[in-house]
């Protein structure tokens, strides 16, 4: 099983606000989802702004990786931060589907793709403003 | 040159040696005093009720019979039925001689069928000849004297005389406690007691634990037993247990499997005397043990007529021979077992057996020594094991309310077989509980790092860093906690009973200690901790629960200085620590405790042609064997790569839910892969724990944990994977199995 590991990438939001890419590794589960989830909340408390989620090569997922995975895009949500998935697999696409956290983060078949659509993001305006 | 051991097989053993299991030191104790010299002349073997005392002392003479140039033994068990104590001193010198000669003979025979007293003397060697004639002559003597004290001293003198002229002898002697019911002047307990200190020779007294020691004092405490090296005979422990059915069910051609041997082991209380007699009367009716109903219906026949009817039966006839108050014994017995807490008042009892004050104590002594029933101050309280619980509620029903048999017996096997799963379920959680008790029995003043009693500082530091690093990590802490030293730990129910009716007695725990290393007032504190029930991380309102339930027991018992300690498995959410923290109680997580424990020194407690088996431990990411091992099945079936993708996340929820929700001890999960035509069907089940409550066959309607709390604090992100399983697989079903759980799933092929 590979590790998931952290690398961070360049700022690129108009404000320079950092964005992590974080690689889930091949198995998502409960230990392998705490050291995503340690990573994500390092750099969430370090004020990153925008955080990926690199799943190429992750064969499998389960719900308890799931929940973890929840746990991060809720701990990003109340911190301002979006959350995007990138390099999941169409399995993985339908797993995240079926529990419903397509309905919290964004999903992207590229890490530029991903690394694009926060930069969306950012330069959109906060609700209610 | 070693003993010459011959082929002789039993004596007066009632099963083959082979099959006498879960005694080995003990047998190994006794056999050890043939030897001259060293260790311990004498023992006390204190046996609860049932425990196999007896047989225990007759495979020892087996043992030692089969020794030949050793020590002769000689097993004695007194009886009522000897009605006085001349009559038991005779049968002892009687025994005392039969056996001694055969064993120097090395004639079996003679133990069962020895010819009189004077008889005997014939068949002694000559080099005996002189000591046995002497004592032959002297019981005649003391027995024609009518000098019954010169008697008892006579008989139970012999193997002192025997010594002292070169025989030998282990005195074997059992059910002493029956010697308190023998007529007579002598009080014959502590002059068996005398003669055992006094002789030199080495004797085992065995009987009652409740009762042995005041029958062998008398009326004046005899400073000999002091001496005595004490040892206790209990029920065996599981893995002991699970032998004796094994061994017992093979050598009796009784089919058995392993679920309905663990059951035998918990209903039966892993008494020797209930598994034989339960075995035996399976291979008397030609009956099988290979379902929980097999052993129900077997069980239910034991306590209505068989073996175990029989045993308590006797018992009562002794305590209340008259069949009246046997009646009334019963139903008062009955009323309290019913009662809330199983007490009732003593003049309850006076009144309603119409008795008085000195008979009833007797009553209640003849009851406390069987383990029926305790007598406590102003009240009595009937003994709550299942077995007897059970035969007590049986016999009521037919004796006392007179209700027809076919209902009684139709009752108490629906009963029982409704318990069935509930025994198994409260073993798998008594084992899978941390033993709190035991942990904090080893603080001793040891100084740990304080994350390991903090779960917020602990998950901060350490959660998901590697082991090796949490090691290291916990090393170079500097704030640590030095721990009390433990003086005494105990389950909470026992210091404050409604905490019985919350948690498992393993799960909680109170520990007075002192936390200076004198033994002073400002130094007492008692440690009150509990082992809290959550897949997730405790939520502020669970805490805040187990926090009153502690504090309740504190109160209660007017413990002073408390620490509350709350283990829950995956910790504790923000807020829930933060509660911790107002109330000044630690919280740790299961891994922390783990972490505590190893600093502590104390480890925290591991087909058919077109089937694929195979069977993986729970953990270390196990699941991901079976799934390679599925897709290589599904591709040779030519499953479509969503199809396989499907498959695997399935079983992996499969198994992780085996592991999750089992409490399984052995710790295995057994995954079978059918290859039909048109589909996989993949079984996964594990032993342990049934599927948890408000899972209907089909998987659908996921309750949690029979009502624990279903992760608050955590959103309901939990409990998704029979919902996935259902989505991913065409068709999933829960088998009905006896002892945890099996799940089947099925995927069509779609090429």
């Amino acid at each position: 099983m590979t590790e998931p590991s952290l690398v961070p990438a360049p700022p690129i939001s108009p404000g320079g606000a950092e964005i992590a890419v974080v690689y889930a590794g091949d198995y998502v589960n409960k230990l392998s989802g705490q050291r995503i989830e340690r990573e994500c909340l390092l750099r969430l408390e370090g004020g990153c702004r925008g955080l990926v989620i690199n799943f190429r090569g992750t064969e499998l997922v389960n719900s308890i990786g799931v929940s973890i995975l929840l746990g991060v895009i809720e701990a990003a949500e109340e911190r301002g931060t979006r959350v995007v998935f990138s390099h999941a697999s169409r399995h993985t696409v339908k797993l995240f589907d079926l529990l419903g956290l397509t309905r919290h983060v964004a999903l992207a078949d590229t890490d530029e793709a991903a690394l694009a659509t926060l930069a969306e993001f950012a330069v959109a305006p906060p609700p209610g403003h | 040159m070693p003993p010459k051991s011959n082929k002789t097989g039993r004596i007066l053993g009632r099963v083959v040696p082979e099959h006498f299991v879960g005694r080995g030191e003990r047998l190994r104790e006794i056999a050890a005093l043939a030897a001259p010299g060293s260790g311990p002349r004498n023992l006390l073997l204190l046996a609860a009720p049932h425990a196999g005392a007896s047989e225990l002392l007759r495979q020892s003479f087996d043992e030692l019979f089969r020794q030949r140039g050793s020590a002769s033994p000689v097993y004695f068990d007194f009886s009522r039925k000897d009605r006085t104590t001349a009559a038991a001193a005779r049968r002892f010198l009687h025994a005392f001689l039969a056996q001694t000669v055969a064993h120097r003979r090395h004639e079996p025979a003679l133990v069962s069928s020895a010819p009189p007293l004077r008889g005997l003397l014939d068949l002694a060697a000559p080099s005996d000849y002189e000591w046995v004639e002497g004592l032959v002559e002297s019981f005649e003597r003391a027995e024609g004297a009518a000098d019954e004290r010169s008697l008892v001293r006579v008989c139970f003198g012999a193997p002192q005389a025997a010594a002292a002229r070169g025989a030998r002898t282990v005195v074997l002697l059992d059910d002493v406690q029956a010697a308190e019911h023998l007529r007579g002047e002598v009080e014959l307990g502590s002059e068996v007691a005398q003669a055992a200190a006094q002789s030199g020779v080495p004797f085992v007294l065995a009987g009652l634990r409740r009762r042995l020691l005041d029958v062998l004092n008398g009326a004046a405490a005899l400073g000999g037993l002091d001496l005595m090296k004490r040892v206790h005979l209990s029920a065996l422990k599981d893995g002991e247990a699970r032998a004796l059915v094994g061994h017992l069910a093979g050598a009796h051609g009784v089919a058995l499997n392993d679920e309905t041997r663990d059951l035998a082991v918990q209903q039966l209380e892993g008494s020797p005397a209930f598994i034989t007699s339960l075995v035996r009367a399976a291979q008397v009716k030609g009956s099988s043990l290979e379902s929980f109903r097999d052993f129900q219906t077997l069980y239910v026949d034991e306590l209505m007529g068989g073996g175990i009817h029989r045993r308590f039966g006797s018992v009562l006839e002794e305590v209340a021979p008259a069949p009246g108050l046997r009646r009334g014994l019963l139903r008062v017995l009955h009323e309290s077992a019913t009662n809330v807490g199983g007490k009732s008042p003593a003049e309850v009892w006076l009144k309603r057996l119409g008795l008085d004050a000195v008979e009833l104590e007797r009553l209640m002594r003849a009851l406390h020594s069987h383990e029926l029933a305790s007598f406590q101050a102003t009240y009595v309280e009937a003994t709550p094991g299942p077995v007897w619980s059970d035969y007590l509620r049986a016999s009521y029903r037919l004796q006392v309310s007179v209700e027809p048999r076919a209902l009684v017996v139709a009752d108490t096997l629906v009963e029982a077989l409704k318990r069935a799963p509930r025994t198994m379920a409260r073993h798998y959680r008594r084992e899978s509980a941390l033993k709190l008790n035991e942990l904090m029995r080893r603080f001793d003043f040891q100084r740990v790092p304080a994350s390991l009693l903090n779960y917020d500082r602990y998950a901060r530091l350490y959660r998901g860093v590697p082991a090796d690093e949490v090691a290291a990590g916990l090393d170079a802490e500097t704030d640590l906690v030095r721990l009390p030293q433990v003086v005494h730990a105990a389950s909470c129910a026992w210091f404050h009973p409604p905490m019985a009716q919350v948690c498992d007695e393993e799960r909680c725990a109170v520990a007075h200690g002192f936390d200076t290393t004198t033994y002073a007032d400002a130094g007492e504190v008692v440690w009150v901790a509990a082992e809290i029930e959550s897949k997730l991380e405790a939520g502020r309102a669970l805490t805040e629960v187990w926090l009153e339930r502690l504090t309740q027991v504190a109160v209660a018992c007017g413990f002073e200085r408390v620490r509350l300690w709350l283990v829950a498995p995956e910790g504790f959410s923000s807020e829930a620590s933060e509660l911790l923290h107002e109330r000044e109680a630690f919280g740790s997580s299961r891994r922390q405790l783990e972490l505590l424990a190893e600093r502590l020194g104390a480890g925290a407690e591991s087909a058919a042609a077109n089937e694929f088996a195979m069977e993986i431990p729970m953990g270390e990411d196990t699941e991901l064997i079976a799934a390679n091992t599925v897709e290589q099945i599904a591709r040779r079936m030519e499953f479509q790569p969503e199809a396989i993708n499907q498959i695997k996340t399935a079983l992996v929820e499969a198994c992780i839910n085996a592991s999750e929700h089992s409490l399984s001890t052995e710790r295995k999960i057994y995954n079978r892969f059918r290859v039909e035509n048109d589909k996989l069907v993949i079984t996964v089940s594990s032993r342990g724990l049934s599927a948890p409550a408000g899972i209907s066959d089909n998987g659908a309607s996921f309750v949690e944990n029979n009502g624990h709390e279903s992760g608050e604090g955590a959103k309901g992100r939990r409990g998704w994977g029979l919902k996935l399983i259902r989505t991913l697989m065409d068709d999933v079903e829960f088998e009905r199995v006896d002892d945890g759980t099996r799940l089947r799933m099925t995927k069509y092929l779609r090429k």
